[in-house]
């Protein structure tokens, strides 16, 4: 049976040479003998590695959404614990647009400039845009007001969860 | 624009410094849940999220603090050389908090799967273990039970008035109880088998068990069917008759099962009942015509016997006048007859012996043409008591019931009289059995009507039993005739010995 096989995809491999031989020929002569730079690996210099956070930052915002999503819709969100959490997820996501706003502004549009002047005075230039986007570059640097809160929540979620389940395995008669 | 700077750089500071305390925290609260339940799908995700987010808090304030630290120490390039490194970290948590988040809730679906099947399998396992452990008592408990139960319907089934039988699709009789057996047997044997026969062998109508098998087969039973039972002894019962199709695990074929009712006793009462009401309103009817009647009678007997007095014996006239008298005496005594079957008057009761009555009636009817060929016999009970009731009345009764006895026979035959004290002791009963020539089953229901005789005209008035039936009802008791053609008639009455007071 295996010679069989074998036999017959050589038989396939010498039939496609036959009729695909010049031209593959051909091809690999271009690559390989004239000149030019060597791109075996890809270089990640420059922007790409905001482009990379950004997206990160669009993931999580993505993913707490859609944890909101499901909590609600199989009615946890009744549970105290799982109420504080879909507060944080919800933060999260205030908190992920707030910091990709801010990076697109400063990092990909680079529409401001930010330097410090002297006196705990900064200056903000406008490069590009409308002047309100300084105002909002200014308030977007404060995004510690965002994720605070989410942690905040998530710390309370998850210790009404340790209480809950404290609470549930006492009243199973077992040792917590 | 120019702003101040320091509204950013607290916030940042003591914002970064709270990321760590507050991310730590809950990292602490996590590692708490994982030791009380560490497969938990749930407390896993949260460690996850937590923990990725710790990280976060310390790259990323760590990195801004050293931000705010370098840059005021004018350290810019060294900055710029960690700033990368901060990043990247924070990139790498958010990718895990996203993507644990995103596969959470399906982590979470079999999770909760897996949950509840280990939740079935402990229970069942527990279960196991009960039954293991306590396998000899359930089957002791479990036998007692279906003892219990098999009694309880061996019970119903055994101690039943009414029959149960089991049968065959064919017929062929499975189990009967021993109320169906001894109704089978009726006249016979009450213990003979009737197992193995088959039930149409009982039924009386030859399509009987036809109809009864094809509806139930159709309409899966059969509620309350009439039919009269063939009975060993060769009378016929009616019954009604319930059934359906039954298939048990015991039983390959399905088999009839049926409930059958003796409803003869039950159909009699209703006849009797309906007798007694037809002939209460004829009584109503007759005792308003008689009243009605009797006064112009009266009159008319009296100005008769006024006219007789002045009158010649001897004279045409006086003949006639007699004539009158005659007829208005004999329409008199017939409207008589029908009051007393109206019982418009209350018997005047004493106390008596009824034996003394029927001696003294036979005495009367032999002394008046009684033929010699016919044998009067009496069976009289020892034990019966005086009661108080209407002596008059009571003979007008066996004087009717011998000479109806009488004309039944005809020129030879027997006539019986019993007399006994019914089982419960509350009243006695006088039989006047003959036998004569019976009485009709078409005329069973007639004949305590008025005016109903089967007698030639000019024999009898057909008052004689109405009047006997108004006495003996108006005694409070009860009469009533069992008969046979060419074999003879019995009469039967009642007598309460504690006088009901009649209503009427």
């Amino acid at each position: 049976m295996a010679p069989l096989i074998s036999g017959h995809i050589s038989g396939w491999i010498k039939a496609l040479y036959s009729r695909c031989g010049p031209v593959i020929c051909a091809v690999a002569g271009v690559f390989f003998l004239s000149a030019s730079p060597v791109l075996a690996t890809q270089g990640h210099s420059g922007i790409e590695g905001v482009w990379v956070h950004q997206f990160a930052h669009l993931f999580f915002l993505f993913s707490m959404g859609l944890l909101i999503f499901w909590l609600r819709r199989a009615g946890l969100v009744k549970k105290t614990a799982w109420r504080y959490i879909q507060n944080a997820a919800f933060f999260f996501i205030i908190w992920n647009a707030d910091a990709a706003l801010v990076h697109f502004l400063e990092e990909q549009l680079i529409a401001v400039e930010m330097t410090m002047v002297g006196g705990g005075q900064v200056r903000i230039d406008l490069l590009r845009g409308s002047d309100w986007i300084s105002v909002i570059y200014y308030l977007g640097k404060l995004d510690h007001i965002f994720c605070v809160p989410a942690m905040i929540c998530l710390m309370l979620g998850v210790r009404r969860m340790l209480a809950d389940h404290r609470h549930e395995t006492a009243a199973r008669g077992e040792i917590p | 624009m120019i702003a101040s700077f320091s509204p950013i750089w607290w916030v940042d500071v003591a914002g970064s410094l709270l990321m760590i305390i507050f991310a730590f925290i809950s990292l602490g609260y996590c590692l708490r849940l994982r030791r009380l339940d560490a497969a938990d799908i749930v407390i896993n995700y949260l460690f996850w999220v937590c923990g990725a987010l710790s990280v976060f808090a310390i790259s990323r304030s760590v990195g801004h603090l050293l931000k705010q630290m370098l840059l005021l120490a004018h350290r810019e390039a060294l900055w710029l050389s960690i700033q990368p490194i901060s990043g990247a970290v924070n990139t790498c948590t958010f990718i895990v908090v996203a993507s644990v988040t995103l596969f959470f809730e399906r982590n979470w679906k079999i999770y909760g799967t897996i949950v509840k099947d280990r939740h079935e399998l402990e229970v069942a396992h527990e279960k196991l273990l009960y039954l293991n452990q306590h396998l000899e008592q359930l089957a002791e408990n479990r036998s007692a039970a279906l003892v219990a139960s098999e009694h309880k319907y061996r019970q119903i089934f055994e101690v039943s008035k009414d029959m149960i039988l089991v049968t065959h699709t064919d017929g062929q009789i499975i189990t009967i109880n021993p109320a169906g057996r001894q109704l089978m047997n009726e006249g016979q044997d009450s213990q003979t088998s009737v197992e193995g026969k088959e039930f149409q062998q009982f039924l009386s109508g030859p399509q009987d068990w036809y109809a009864i098998s094809r509806q139930i087969q159709i309409n899966g039973s059969i509620i309350n069917e009439e039919l009269d039972l063939a009975l060993r002894d060769g009378t016929r019962r009616r019954v009604l008759l319930s059934g359906s199709i039954a298939r048990t695990l015991a039983e390959e074929a399905a088999t009839f099962h049926f409930l059958i009712k003796d409803i003869q006793q039950r159909q009699l009462m209703q006849k009797q009942m309906a007798q007694a009401d037809k002939l209460a309103s004829i009584g109503e009817f007759a005792s308003g015509i008689a009243h009605e009647i009797n006064n112009p009678l009266g009159i008319i007997l009296g100005y008769t016997q006024l006219l007789l007095r002045s009158e010649d014996p001897a004279a045409d006239q006086y003949q006639d006048l007699k004539t009158i008298e005659k007829h208005v005496q004999s329409c008199k005594t017939i409207v008589e007859d029908l009051l007393n079957f109206a019982r418009t008057s209350a018997p005047s009761r004493e106390k008596s012996n009824i034996h003394a009555i029927i001696t003294d009636t036979i005495r009367f009817v032999r002394h008046h043409g009684n033929p010699d060929a016919i044998q009067i016999e009496t069976d009289f009970s020892t034990d019966l008591p005086f009661i108080r009731m209407d002596e008059k009345k009571i003979k007008q009764v066996m004087i009717n019931l011998l000479t109806n006895a009488i004309h039944a026979v005809g020129d030879e035959g027997r006539i019986r009289i019993l007399t006994r004290l019914t089982p419960s002791g509350d009243a006695i009963s006088v039989a006047v059995a003959d036998t004569g020539h019976g009485i009709p089953k078409e005329n069973l229901t007639r004949i305590f009507d008025p005016f109903f005789t089967t007698k030639p005209t000019g024999k009898g008035t057909g008052l004689g039993l109405s009047v006997s039936y108004g006495i003996i009802k108006g005694h409070g008791g009860q009469i009533q005739v069992d008969s046979e053609v060419d074999k003879g008639s019995i009469f039967t009455f009642l007598l309460p010995v504690q006088p009901v007071i009649s209503a009427r």
